[in-house]
């Protein structure tokens, strides 16, 4: 069996890119099995999605935390420890990565598995004029790195996924030309059996006091903790020269995220800022930019 | 036929086509949402002839289910967790009205506090409510519950609604094959709906649900459910001939999984019945004799086979995604009550509970459970549910709850003095109303 973990941002298709590659490896003839978990329910944040790809029954079921594959659709999420983007490496075969050159990630973070790279985003930006939705390229990686799936199949998954999904068929094309670009480049994985589970220690939940047997949070404020500013897409960027101190932002300001210093200049909390851009549509001089937040887009 | 890839949810709506439904009360609920969509979509678009109607909440959603039912329309309905809960009168009402109908079940765990993954205490709060009730493990197995559930609803031994139960996210979100059979056959296996003895219409008025106030009569109705739920074993039996000559797939009320010469055996239900067959495969490639039994109907209790099934061995675990605060896991108690009478019963029998909220089950808790059972013997004394859980996932809770607390330095003192207590609270009182009198 091979188990393939996608890890990307809302938004970036890893749950089509799942569905891709099941797709893919239900048409070459095996045993599949695709889903998706959803967390926080939103553009931006943090997504993973499984594939199980087997000649036998799959006798598995949900998350995978020890992958043969790992597939990575933004690099950004290496340093959200929550989003578990390494968890299980020590088995996994390969790791794929969407950008021109894995050297310097693999050496900042440590990471185990051969690295393959692919600059996704970047393909995707040339045909498609804008860095959209990446699950066709990250599926090809994935499917590619499998070894076990035709390009035929690819394409005739890319096609079926895509149908599902309210696009043009002009960018059905460019998608299955931006799968066969990513398919062409790679190589297949060498996928070794790396021992798993070993046996780990049980515990004994013993009785605790209320405080720590209900579900409360007596440290209120905690959330402050969570650090959801790294869901954002844009960041937005004030110009303090064009500023009028009006203050609109500061009050539109979904979040909370907003303060106004000693002159009323407003203070973006880029920890909790989630990159609505509410402050850019209602500043009257148009005084807050986008900047993009990761190269994924 | 044709073999596709569908999630749970989407062979649950599968189901319901191919039942050629008349009626679909509806009203969404994570994980059970995409049923529905599904269904509108499908309504929409003009593929589904039955009519679809959204409700103000799965109270009125069940009773209108139940009113459709009892005026012969083939009806379907779905929800989950909370939902059931909120419907849970409406259960109990339109079951005693005796008409048959299926509904799913998204297995979630329950509030407080409140999730998304699944567990069994949903669907098990409703095991009392006098609905035939059957506990899938794969998409197909989804699909091919819902046809049967029909056959078996409908049928004037039984005539009672039917749930079937998927378990959200491993089966609900998950895909995997699944042969969506022909129309035609599933005509051959499903006749249209005979409801001779219900069809209530206006120019045939009856009198549903009365009241009934003398205790031997009510009794009389209440014991005719149990009856009708213990009949629906042979329904179910004749309805697996059938549709295993039709489609070439066969489900028992409880499913052997490389039990013949089994020493010990394990119980569960739902979809994570396949981690434990995952485990016993490998313990069978160690040498161990083990094997799994996994309930798939749940109501009418299938007492008599489970006996005969584990008749002879030498342990049995049950592996629990439920548990009964007091009792500990639901089918443990009950399989321990089948048992009771069985001559040569397993000398152990021991009760485990996980999977709780979606808690995953690894390899090393399934190897613990058969180290349980190899060192328990006959005349230990009864021991409590074990909850499983691995140190290192104990050791994540324990982060958690700390992030929980309040640093004790921020704790202000309280009042302890019943006197001060009060005036404490008189004084906020009149601070959160700003003086105004």
């Amino acid at each position: 069996m091979i188990r393939i973990r996608f890890h990307g941002r809302g938004g970036h298709g890893v749950k089509t890119a799942s569905r891709i590659l099941g797709t893919a490896a239900f048409l070459a003839g095996f045993e599949t099995q695709d889903s998706p978990v959803y967390g926080a329910e939103r553009r931006g944040a943090a997504v993973t999605a499984f594939a199980r790809i087997s000649e036998t029954p799959i006798r598995e079921r949900g998350m995978i935390a020890q992958p043969d594959l790992i597939v990575l659709a933004d690099d950004t999420l290496l340093n959200d420890p929550a989003a578990g983007v390494l968890v299980g490496q020590e088995t996994a075969s390969a790791i794929f990565l969407n950008a021109a050159d894995p050297a310097p990630l693999v050496a900042q973070y440590h990471i185990a598995p051969p690295a393959r790279a692919f600059d996704v985003t970047a393909r995707t930006r040339e045909l498609l004029g804008r860095p959209s939705a990446l699950s066709a390229g990250v599926a090809s990686a994935a499917a590619k790195l499998c070894g076990c799936i035709t390009e035929a199949n690819l394409e005739a998954a890319v096609r079926e996924e895509f149908s599902h999904l309210a696009v043009s068929p002009d960018a059905v094309t460019k998608n299955v030309e931006i799968a066969l670009s990513v398919f062409a480049a790679l190589e297949p994985a060498v996928l070794s059996d790396v021992p798993r589970a070993a046996t780990a220690e049980m515990a004994r939940v013993p009785y605790v006091d209320p405080v720590l047997g209900a579900s409360t949070v007596y440290n209120s404020g905690n959330a402050e903790q969570r650090h959801t500013g790294a869901w954002r897409v844009e960041r937005p960027v004030i110009d303090a020269g064009l500023c009028t101190r009006c203050g609109l932002c500061f009050v539109e300001c979904p979040d909370g995220a907003m303060s106004l210093d000693a002159t009323g200049l407003p203070l973006v909390d880029y920890d909790h800022c989630k990159g609505c851009m509410i402050c850019s549509h209602v500043c009257p001089v148009d005084a807050i930019t986008h900047q993009p937040e990761t190269a994924a887009w | 036929m044709s073999r596709q890839l569908l999630t749970g949810n989407a062979a649950a709506a599968w189901g319901a086509r191919l039942a050629d439904v008349d009626y679909i009360p509806a009203f969404p609920i994570t994980p059970q949402t995409e049923i529905i969509e599904t269904l509108a979509a499908w309504s929409q678009a003009g593929e589904l002839p039955g009519r679809f109607v959204t409700f103000d909440g799965e109270h009125s959603m069940l009773t209108a289910a139940g009113a459709a039912a009892a005026a012969g329309a083939r009806t379907f309905t779905a929800t989950s967790s909370q939902g059931l809960l909120f419907g849970m009168e409406s259960l109990y009402t339109i079951s005693g009205w005796r008409v048959p109908l299926v509904l799913v079940n998204v297995s979630r765990g329950l509030s407080a506090p409140i999730t998304l993954g699944p567990d069994h205490n949903d669907v098990l709060a409703a095991r009392d409510a006098g609905f035939v009730q059957i506990h899938a493990e794969t998409c197909q197995e989804v699909l091919d519950s819902i046809l049967m559930g029909y056959r078996i609803a409908e049928d004037r031994r039984v005539s009672v609604p039917v749930l079937v139960n998927l378990d959200g996210f491993y089966l609900s979100f998950t895909r995997e094959p699944v042969d969506v059979p022909d129309e035609a056959a599933v005509r051959e296996f499903l006749p249209p709906f005979d409801f001779e003895h219900l069809g209530f219409r206006a120019s045939r008025p009856i009198a549903q649900g009365v009241a009934v106030l003398e205790g031997a009569t009510y009794s009389h109705f209440r014991y005719q459910m149990h009856r009708a739920i213990q009949n629906a074993a042979a329904v179910h039996a004749e309805a697996t001939v059938e549709f295993s000559r039709l489609f070439g797939r066969s489900y028992a009320a409880i499913e052997q999984y490389r039990v013949e010469d089994a020493d010990t055996v394990l119980v569960m239900a739902g979809s994570f019945a396949a981690k434990g067959k995952a485990a016993v495969d490998q313990w069978r490639a160690d040498g161990r004799r083990v094997g799994l039994l996994r309930l798939r109907v749940v109501r009418p209790f299938p007492a008599a086979e489970l006996a005969a099934a584990l008749s002879g061995r030498r342990a049995v675990g049950v592996i629990d995604q439920n548990l009964s605060p007091g009792v500990g896991g639901i089918f443990c108690q009950e399989l321990a009550a089948a048992l009771y009478s069985v001559p040569d019963r397993p000398p152990v029998l021991r009760s485990f509970v996980t999977g709780l909220g979606g808690k995953d089950i690894s390899q090393s808790e399934f190897d613990h459970v058969l180290s349980v059972l190899d060192a328990a013997q006959s005349g230990d004394p009864v021991t409590d549910t074990e909850l499983l859980m691995t140190a290192a996932e104990w050791q994540q809770v324990q982060g958690r709850l700390a992030s929980a607390r309040r640093p004790v330095e921020d704790n202000a003192p309280l009042p302890t003095d019943s006197d001060d207590v009060r005036a404490a609270v008189r004084a906020e009182f009149e601070d959160a109303r700003g003086g105004v009198s």
